[in-house]
């Protein structure tokens, strides 16, 4: 276990290029001992980079990267003792699944009885006991990944465990409860974990701090709530949150206010040294509710589609050009037509250049 | 339409049985005839239409001086040549075929694929534009006429197949495979002969067989760079031919020149019906 340092970390695949395109731009992180975070971001955002810069497996084209204090940049994988799961099961198919877990700990010269009481305790965890003098090879695919993971988690003393999307090919059901067992191991054994995924379902269950990247670039860091109720970008407004939040072009109209559609939208930003009038008005379809009739902060809307989820209902209704969604309570009576919309102050959030004010 | 698919499916695997066991039912029952037998007129089957004699097998094991040919050292000469000529391929080619597979080379406008269409284009030109240099390089070192000149010219020879086909292998691991065991523990020699050269077997017997075949078919080398001290078996069966074709101990020759490469196929097969060369990847 330790803390690890990302320092000035970035990276490109084309250093001779006299304009490298860079898979990382540069930026600098601290991961607290034992806490879990997750890596989001769509494909292709620098996610894996990034877990394979702490790994060893890619040095980083500049910056530096350091264990409790300690440089390790120029350390090869072997010598940073540190766990990572990839997305697809890697397993050694000439190794029987004892031996596969055993791996680990055997390259790393621990005693019998040691690696013996660690093995039966992570299979035990993964339920792979009934499994371990099987040949690895004739376990079925989630089966397999569970062996990569127990790999991952068999050493005790890592410094961390890197997942790289680990859960993609197991099933739903098992995908939850591995979720909880992940969540118990960290909170047993204080390992820092590092979980990469594009499910923000995935991220938000599992992690203490979330790490939003898009473009090579971290676009926010916080808390599962920070990231749903004040998102720093509008981009993090679309990819979290299910529907992606509402966005409207607006106008800047008074100190506190916007305009959208000629309707003035009263929020809580202080909007008076805003130099720019054109802003974006952001806000979850969880907060806008439906009124009974015309006030403040209210949108008249006409309604095109009601989707009944079976826990809530999702209203899609237009505004002129704009579209508005609004998830309400299931049993609220919905009538067709226009309806009014509230929206509440103090949730809605103002960004200039697509970036939080 | 089902029960004819049967029929023709067992009619073909029939005659194609016929088309490939015939020929070595008719080299064993030669190898067993005499010279009359073999001359006067078309004879079958032992005992019924002629009496079996094993002087055509005789032969082959006598020394000359008792009117033999003795093969015996030949044959194994030619096992000597092959195994350790393959062995050797397998294991440079092997290496370089890793190194080709999991590392960027760059060397002016050398890129790995040059790097691996050179090891193969020593298979593309004819062997007969090499003979010249392999015999003044030979003669240069003193090799020739020799088993280690052998040696050295088959593992030129056969290391590109090896090469070949481990690189192509090699692309098909997953390259997690060996960043898994980087993470383990290991380090990349570890990685290399602990984890992904385990998994690699299929490819290295497949390797291992292809360099045995084309190792112990050769003739041309084997006939071009040896005279008198060294002669491997493909030289001197052709030796074995006279002015009166000795069918008899031709047949005999043919079928123990075989039996290797029959072994060979029947242990890759035997390998291969264990379901081992399968699902050695994800």
């Amino acid at each position: 276990m330790a803390k690890i340092d990302l320092s000035n970390i970035s990276h490109t695949y084309n250093p001779s290029d006299p304009n490298p395109t860079y898979a990382l731009n540069p930026f600098s992180m601290t991961w607290e001992n034992g806490k879990r975070y997750a890596i989001l971001g769509p494909s292709g955002c620098g996610k894996t980079t990034m877990l394979n810069i702490v790994s060893g497996l890619v040095k980083p084209s500049k910056g530096k990267i350091l264990f409790d204090e300690n440089d390790v940049t120029n350390l090869i994988t072997e010598e940073r003792n540190i766990a990572q799961v990839f997305q697809f099961p890697v397993i050694y198919n000439t190794m029987t699944v004892y031996d596969n877990l055993a791996f680990p700990l055997k390259c790393r010269d621990f005693s019998k009885e040691k690696i013996e009481e660690r093995v039966k305790s992570v299979s035990d965890t993964l339920r792979l006991s009934s499994f371990l003098n099987l040949p690895a090879r004739k376990l079925t695919a989630d089966q397999k990944q569970l062996i990569s993971l127990g790999r991952g988690l068999v050493r005790e003393d890592v410094a961390g465990v890197l997942m790289d999307e680990p859960l993609t090919v197991i099933d739903p059901d098992l995908k939850f409860r591995l979720r909880r067992n992940l969540k118990e191991i960290n909170e047993q054994y204080k390992t820092t974990l590092v979980y990469v995924t594009h499910d923000q379902n995935e991220a938000m269950t599992f992690a203490d701090n979330i790490i939003v990247m898009d473009q090579g670039e971290i676009v926010q860091v916080g808390l599962p709530k920070d990231l749903f109720e004040r998102p720093k970008t509008t981009f993090v407004g679309y990819f979290i949150g299910s529907p992606a939040m509402n966005i409207f072009e607006s106008e800047v109209s008074s100190d506190y206010s916007v305009k959208i559609n000629n309707i003035e939208i009263k929020t809580n930003s202080n909007l008076s040294k805003i130099k720019e009038k054109n802003v974006k008005l952001g806000i979850r379809s969880e907060f806008i509710n439906v009124a009974e009739k015309d006030g403040q902060n209210t949108i008249k809307a006409s309604l095109k589609r009601v989707e009944d989820f079976g826990n809530f209902k999702l209203l899609t209704a237009n505004m002129g050009d704009f579209v508005i969604k609004s998830k309400v309570n299931r049993e609220m009576p919905i009538s067709n037509g226009d309806i009014n919309l509230y929206i509440p102050p103090e949730k809605c959030c103002v960004y200039i250049n697509e970036k939080l004010i | 339409m089902h029960k004819l698919y049967t029929f023709l499916k067992y009619t073909f695997i029939t005659l194609w049985t016929v088309f490939i066991v015939a020929p070595f039912l008719w080299a064993i029952s030669t190898s067993f005839k005499d010279f009359q037998s073999v001359n006067s007129k078309v004879t079958y089957i032992p005992w019924l239409d002629f009496e079996p004699t094993l002087e055509g097998w005789r032969v082959l094991v006598k020394s000359p001086a008792r009117g033999g040919v003795d093969i015996v050292e030949p044959y194994f000469n030619s096992i000597f040549v092959t195994c350790t000529a393959s062995l050797i391929s397998i294991i440079l080619g092997t290496l370089a075929a890793y190194a080709l597979s999991r590392f960027t080379f760059k060397a002016g406008f050398v890129r790995n694929n040059d790097i691996t269409f050179f090891f193969i284009s020593q298979r593309i030109m004819p062997p007969i534009v090499l003979s010249i240099p392999f015999f003044i390089f030979l003669s240069t070192i003193g090799l020739l006429d020799s088993l280690l000149g052998l040696v050295v010219v088959y593992i030129v020879l056969l290391m590109p197949i090896a090469v070949w086909i481990m690189v192509d292998f090699f692309n098909r691991v997953p390259k997690e495979l060996d960043e898994t065991a980087l993470i383990d523990g290991c380090n990349p020699y570890q990685a290399f002969y602990k984890v992904v050269l385990p998994n690699s077997i299929p490819g290295l017997i497949v390797a291992g067989m292809f360099c045995i075949i084309f190792g112990w078919i050769d003739f041309f080398f084997a006939f071009i760079l040896t005279f008198t001290e060294v002669q491997l078996l493909p030289v001197k069966v052709v030796a074995l031919n006279s002015s009166i074709t000795p069918w008899w101990s031709l047949s005999a020759s043919a079928l123990i020149s075989v039996a290797p490469l029959i072994i060979v196929a029947f242990v890759v097969e035997r390998y291969l019906s264990k379901g081992n060369l399968s699902g050695a990847l994800k």
